[in-house]
């Protein structure tokens, strides 16, 4: 089979693209997590998550990022075997030129990040789309008349998991739990909140996610100013500023992540 | 101190001399290229091979001397490898078409002095092919780059600049050189201190050919 002829430049040109993509995603992501350290049972932020899984345009743009991720991974490891090929016999002594780190290691930091990303699908994504088990809601129009209407799935919510009049959720359930509610006609969905609450509270979990986020920022660290090399847009007038701005970036967006983790193991 | 060694093999019977490039001897022609103990050029910054004195090494240190690597580069000989790959890329397309005569008198079109020592700055590759020495991926993108962009930055080379950049980065990946990660070894190991930024000029030519409407 013929791969299809792309030449280097755009190869790179598209993996820089599709990660500077991920890496917006990555911001709006760790923002959103922010919401997970208010004490509000999770309001807020299952009310974000619900309007992730729910708004059509975010949904479409849900299959995208996967695409995007899936595209990203592949076209990096097709440039990698190209770039191995470019060298059939390497050198004897070990290199010692002064060098950037990062690029060198930027492959298999991606193999790494690929990797977590697999325990941070089974932890969360895949309880969204039902392949694991974990923490569930439900919703109803009005709690309080629920327990008029149905006072046996309000008896049951009231014993396995919290209730929010507020908000008229019904959170922090089980997979077990999730059978009896819907049979009650309520529309259940993953309570991320008390999940992302639960998990990491773990202390295994909470570090793992940590040295997830270590492989990030280093991915990160020289994925952003190699990113505006390859579009062309590091030059002399701009080229320590972007390096800069990429460092602000990388440790922004990596300490928004980890404040989270250790703020929910310490119970913020 | 290859002579040395040469003329030590020779005179003593002892083997046949080590075959190794070299031309002027003094930094300009790019002749010489020799991966030094983990280094191409070895240990010091903006020179070419016949310029690194021995007193940069010291009493009793190993020195490790390697032709090269890259499959576009094959060694012919001990140290001595093929670097026509380079000249094949500029016949691609490093050049400008121009009707010859008469020499034009100076500054008839006049140019930036910035645009001007960018220009040289880029024309000072001496095509020595340390940048894919160094290259973890044996990219020859610094290269390219300083060919493209001393043409691309006079009003003289803009005329075909889409064209060039379209042909010399099929013909660099038609001969198997890796493509550019960012590491910029090529930079740190470039005898003449060829900046990255003539790769980032390289790939926003190259981008401009792709969706401009200025190439055949």
């Amino acid at each position: 089979m013929n791969l299809p002829k792309i030449h280097s430049i755009s190869k790179k040109i598209l993996v820089g693209a599709l990660g500077a993509f991920l890496s917006f995603f990555l911001l709006f992501h760790a923002s959103a997590n922010l919401l997970i350290l208010r004490h509000d049972g999770g309001e807020w932020y299952n009310a974000f998550c619900h309007f992730m899984g729910t708004y059509v345009i975010v949904k479409v743009m849900e299959i995208g990022l996967l695409a995007a991720l899936l595209l990203h991974v592949v076209l990096a490891i097709w440039l990698a075997v190209t770039n191995k090929m470019a060298r059939p016999k390497g050198y004897h002594k070990l290199q010692r030129s002064k060098t950037h780190t990062g690029s060198k290691l930027q492959v298999w930091t991606g193999i790494l990040i690929f990797a977590c990303l697999i325990m941070h699908f089974t932890d969360f994504y895949f309880v969204k789309i039902g392949l694991v088990k974990g923490k569930y809601l439900a919703k109803t129009e009005d709690v309080v008349a629920l327990k008029t209407t149905q006072p046996n799935a309000f008896n049951y919510a009231e014993q396995h998991g919290e209730y929010s009049a507020k908000e008229n959720w019904l959170t922090n359930f089980d997979k077990e739990d999730k059978a009896v509610l819907e049979a009650a006609g309520l529309e259940v969905e993953p309570d991320f909140y008390h999940q992302a609450r639960e998990k990491f509270k773990i202390l295994h979990i909470a570090i793992s996610y940590l040295v997830f986020f270590a492989v990030v920022w280093f991915h990160l660290r020289h994925g952003f100013a190699a990113v505006f090399q390859t579009f062309g847009l590091y030059n002399y007038k701009y080229g320590k500023a972007i390096e800069v701005l990429g460092q602000i970036y990388t440790w922004v967006v990596c300490l928004m992540f980890t404040v989270v983790v250790i703020g929910v193991y310490f119970g913020l | 101190m290859l002579d040395i060694l040469n003329e030590q093999l020779v005179n003593d019977h002892i083997a046949h001399p080590v075959c190794f490039d070299n031309d002027c001897r003094e930094g300009i022609c790019g002749m010489c290229g020799l991966y030094i103990n983990g280094r191409p050029h070895g240990n010091d910054d903006g020179i070419t091979t016949c310029q690194l004195h021995m007193r940069k090494f010291h009493d009793g240190d190993d020195i490790w001397i390697e032709p090269w690597r890259a499959k576009p580069f094959p060694v012919i000989r001990d140290l001595v490898v093929d670097r026509s790959a380079f000249d094949k890329i500029i016949q691609a397309g490093g050049y400008i078409s121009t009707t010859t005569g008469g020499v034009p008198d100076a500054n008839t079109i006049p140019i930036p002095k910035h645009k001007a020592d960018m220009a040289m700055d880029a024309a000072s590759c001496i095509g020595c092919g340390a940048c894919v020495a160094a290259c973890k991926n044996a990219s020859a993108m610094l290269f390219v780059g300083a060919k493209v962009s001393h043409l691309a930055l006079l009003p003289q080379g803009q005329i075909e600049a889409a064209d060039r950049v379209h042909k010399m980065v099929c013909k660099m990946d038609e001969l198997g050189f890796g493509s550019c990660t960012n590491t910029y070894a090529c930079e740190a190991e470039c005898p003449k201190l060829i900046k990255r930024q003539n790769i980032s000029r390289l790939n926003r030519q190259w981008i401009g050919a792709l969706f401009g409407r200025d190439r055949k």
